[in-house]
């Protein structure tokens, strides 16, 4: 037997995600929030998105069809996991009883071998705990281990800085919290080569080690804004943190340490390199230092990144969702921007509505202009007593400005919207935390994609820089910069000329007071 | 006073070490027993000793030792496993073949074409052209010697993409030209088919392990040869492992043709491209000496690593032997060692065996290395003169080489062992060479 109503049906009964009770996520007591040992998961796992549908009335129409199934069955087909009424309508048409009972059987079957089932399925995966170097990948290196020397960030070059093995923009190293709070650093940016994302996959140590070869705009004069951010900020190379690419649910508490470590000493950590896991524990690690529900996270992706129910409880696809699950970032505190593949759909986001999460789609974007957009989403994000955090999947980016990446989607926002846009954030904003993941080099041998993704890492220093400064009036550029009011073109020459005039004032009563 | 302590390394002359006899006994005997050279290299412990005073040299070992106490597991500190959502509704999504009364239009079992016409030159890529099977009942229709199969998993340790290894290879289609040695086209000698992919978890080598392994038992189980396409070379593990669970474990050879010897003894991990051959090895899935591995070099192999391999009877073969006897001299002993080896092999290539010149997408590509025209050789031989239980490619990565011919030459490999079975089949030498394309003949 066989029609391709049952393929279709085997489909709808696979992508029907099966019911479960709508449970808000709870932390049970006395269970730490890492998971140590073979313990499972503390927290509830079941996805809130999946409702239990309203039982279908089968027809007395199709009754004779039916005859031979057993109550069980029955309920089966009700409960709609044979796919909707007239989907079971068409398909039983075909069959005689016989078939229609081995049609629903078979559909039985695929729903419990799909689910775990103790003794059959392994509940985790199991790592050599007899290993004698269980935790080489992750040891550090001991102080004691090189030359004594002050703590504070290292120049590795011998020319001012130049000349050294190539960090990120050029900045000196700091390899401890030592070295971040004798430096009085700002920034640490911290190198994540993360390498398990879907798509193609290049996200590991050549990622963070080509973004540092190209990443001489990061802390760069702007011309918009007239401010070199390295003039203004202490920005430190934070080096690498360790990651098992064998294993996110592994990598995840590492990185969670080491960006709570750079959080706990006031500088900003920006996390760049790897796949989107990443989030997780950089959000994780700024509620550890900020307190739960006190960030909010500002997500620029093609994606939503908010999925859940596979049997997988970390991956690039997962993290928003994980972090809402274990309450670290409330739903509402979430503002997506630039979503624009396959998925979400309805239920999804029907599910952020509810949330109160705010999402900013391409479609929002193709319908209002980006100009309106970009004021809205900057509004929301710099709304008072947030402190933000910016996690930045270049994929966001049309895929003809970051072609390497790991899921390119097109259709996306340009480098120049995305400059501004970050650049706004990172001055009118209280950004705490950034990372900008999923660059996967070896897909673009143009480096276009590593020198784009270095210029946006450049977009957010220099609107911490401007933050600093006080340039946080909305959208702030340089009256000198944008306008040579010459003649009086647009019709307000005067002004800029005034703008100009007032901040060549305050810049000399600086330098004045410097001088005294 | 200073007390003068030996340690007891292997390959140099003991080191006489005067350490301040202030330090504590554990911090002495943490030194003497030669237990820090894990964790900083012998020559500069040496410059420590010689040069730090008392209290610093005491701080020096203390943090030495607290990351000893911080190497192995801790149930209290360390994560023993990585969770899963044991309430996914989708849980084993992805490995579970379609039960029959859900499966397409009925059809008679037996291999099919995917194509419209009869010489087709375009169309659904498919390993060498070949027909298409998906159940074990098509293997046994079609009375299938080979069946072509992908497993894409994408854990290599070195650079990743060996997940694209097999559509790329099935696009670029270049498996089944004739040979010029034998002027044999294989797959008018041989009934091969396309196997399509066997699933794989692409978070989680572990959980993808079994579901191949299975699926490699029941693929042997009809009688058709498995050719692996990976993937990295984490599943050098279930392909052998499965194909052990049809023939016997210990019941055939292997013949490993890689740069990296695939035996990590330590990891913290149960399964991964590096461990694959010591776990076959460590659970007696095949015999070290009946293990032949071709081509060693690079940065896992080191004198623990051969002396380990040597302790194991394992027949290896490094590039210095290649580069200092020839490769001709190489190419004979190996070729003897197969020939009186047992009567059934099982084949293993990872394309980084190859010089990366020919091979630049080789996901762990390292410097030297046989050329293509050497490893063809060699396998053809081996795949002519035994009875071939299983072969598998592991660990091409096409995103390395723009231009594909690193998809070309992991094709080529392919086939001469396609070749070799061929010549098998057709009662010829394991070397034989077509009078037709060894001499014009014209005088």
């Amino acid at each position: 037997m066989g029609s391709d109503n049952m393929q279709k049906h085997l489909f709808v009964l696979c992508s029907l995600v099966l019911a479960t009770f709508s449970v808000a996520a709870e932390e049970t007591t006395d269970t730490p929030e890492h998971v140590i040992g073979t313990q499972a998961y503390p927290f509830d796992t079941a996805d809130p998105r999946v409702e239990e549908e309203e039982p279908l009335e089968l027809p007395d129409s199709i009754a004779d069809k039916l005859e031979l199934l057993a109550p069980d069955e029955i309920e089966f087909l009700e409960k709609g996991y044979a796919g909707p009424l007239k989907a079971i309508v068409e398909a039983v048409e075909d069959f005689t009883p016989q078939q229609v009972q081995a049609w629903v059987s078979a559909m039985q079957q695929v729903r419990e071998n799909n689910r775990y089932v103790e003794g059959r399925d392994l509940p985790n995966i199991p790592f050599n705990t007899e290993s004698a170097e269980f935790n080489a990948w992750r040891l550090q290196r001991p102080r004691s281990m090189d030359p004594a020397r002050e703590p504070g960030p290292v120049s590795l070059g011998r020319y001012d800085g130049y000349g050294g093995p190539p960090t990120f923009g050029g900045f000196p190293l700091a390899l401890s919290k030592q070295d971040l709070v004798a430096g009085e650093v700002d920034v640490a940016i911290l190198g994540a080569p993360l390498n398990m994302g879907s798509g193609w996959r290049d996200s590991g140590e050549r990622a963070t080690a080509d973004l540092r070869l190209l990443s001489w705009p990061m802390g760069g004069h702007d011309q918009y804004v007239q401010i070199e951010a390295s003039e203004v900020l202490t920005i430190a190379d934070y080096g690498d943190v360790a990651v098992d690419n064998n294993s996110t649910e592994r990598s995840m508490r590492h990185v969670r340490d080491i960006v709570r470590e750079v959080a706990e000493t006031g500088a900003v950590p920006m996390i760049v390199g790897g796949d989107h896991s990443l989030e997780y524990p950089n959000v994780a690690a700024l509620a550890d230092v900020y307190g739960k529900e006190n960030i909010s996270v500002i997500h620029f992706d093609s994606h939503y990144d908010a999925w859940w129910g596979g049997s997988h409880l970390i991956s690039h696809g997962y993290p928003v969702y994980r972090l809402i699950n274990e309450g670290h970032v409330r739903a509402a505190d979430y503002i997506q921007v630039g979503l624009r593949s396959n998925g979400p759909d309805k239920s999804g986001f029907e599910w952020m509505r509810e949330q109160g999460m705010r999402y900013h789609t391409m479609a929002e974007i193709e319908q209002r202009g980006w100009d309106a957009v970009l004021d809205r989403v900057v509004a929301e994000a710099s709304e008072e007593g947030r402190k933000l955090h910016i996690s930045f999947d270049i994929d966001v980016l049309d895929p003809a400005f970051t072609v390497a990446t790991g899921t390119p989607v097109p259709g996306g926002i340009t480098m120049r919207e995305a400059i501004t846009i970050v650049r706004r954030l990172c001055a009118e904003s209280n950004v705490v935390g950034f990372d900008l993941v999923e660059l996967h080099p070896a897909l673009d041998p143009t480096y276009r994609t590593t020198l784009n993704s270095a210029h946006i890492v450049k977009a957010c220093l220099t609107g911490l820089a401007m933050n600093k400064e006080g340039l946080t009036a909305e959208h702030y550029l340089s009256p000198l910069a944008s306008e040579h009011a010459l003649d009086d073109y647009y019709g307000d020459q005067q002004r800029y000329l005034d703008a100009t005039k007032a901040e060549q004032e305050a810049d000399e009563a600086d330098e004045a007071d410097e001088s005294e | 006073m200073l007390a003068a302590l030996l340690l007891p390394l292997q390959q140099t002359a003991f080191a006489q070490w005067s350490i301040p006899d202030q330090l504590s006994k554990e911090q002495a005997e943490f030194i003497s027993s030669g237990a820090a050279i894990k964790f900083v290299p012998r020559q500069q412990l040496e410059h420590e000793i010689a040069t730090r005073d008392a209290v610093s040299l005491g701080h020096f070992i203390d943090d030495l030792m607290a990351l000893a106490a911080e190497m192995a597991y801790d149930p209290q500190r360390d994560m023993g496993a990585a969770p899963l959502n044991l309430a996914s509704e989708r849980f084993n999504r992805g490995t579970l073949p379609t039960p029959a009364p859900l499966r397409d239009f009925e059809r008679q079992p037996g291999p099919f074409s995917v194509h419209r016409y009869l010489f087709p030159r375009s169309g659904v890529p498919t390993f060498g052209g070949a027909k298409v099977a998906i159940w074990p009942e098509d293997l046994v229709a079609g009375k299938v010697d080979v069946a072509i199969i992908g497993v894409p998993n994408n854990m290599s340790s070195g650079r990743r993409d060996a997940g694209s290894g097999p559509n790329e290879m099935r696009a670029m289609n270049t498996i089944a030209t004739p040979d010029i040695q034998t002027l044999i086209k294989p797959l008018e000698t041989l009934s091969v088919v396309d196997y399509g992919d066997f699933r794989v978890d692409i978070l989680s080598t572990e959980r993808t392990v079994g579901h191949v392994t299975d699926m490699v038992a029941q693929t042997a189980a009809t009688g058709a040869i498995p050719m692996l396409v990976g993937g990295d070379t984490s599943m050098l593990y279930p392909g052998v492992k499965g194909v052990a669970q049809m023939h016997g474990a210990g019941s055939f050879g292997l013949l490993h043709l890689s740069a990296h010897p695939d035996v990590e003894r330590f990891s913290d991990h149960t399964i991964s491209d590096r461990s694959a051959l010591f776990q076959l090895l460590d659970q007696g899935i095949v015999q070290g000496k009946e293990t032949i591995t071709v081509g060693l070099r690079g940065p896992a192999v080191d004198v623990d690593t051969l002396q380990w391999l040597r302790g194991k009877d394992v027949r290896y073969h490094t590039m210095a032997e290649i580069q200092h006897k020839g490769f001709e001299k190489v190419l004979t002993r190996v070729q003897r060692e197969v020939d009186n080896g047992p009567d059934r092999f099982f084949v293993s290539i990872d394309v980084s065996v190859i010089s990366p010149g020919e091979m630049v997408a080789a996901g762990r590509r390292t410097s030297n290395g046989l050329s293509i025209d050497q490893a063809t050789r060699t396998i053809r031989h081996v795949c002519a003169a035994k009875d071939i239980v299983g072969f598998e490619i592991t660990d091409m990565a096409p995103m390395l080489d723009l231009s594909r011919l690193s998809v070309i030459h992991s094709n080529a490999l392919l086939n001469a062992c396609l070749v070799g079975i061929a010549v098998r089949k057709a009662d010829l030498e394991p070397d034989y060479v077509n009078p037709l394309a060894l001499d014009h003949g014209q005088r």
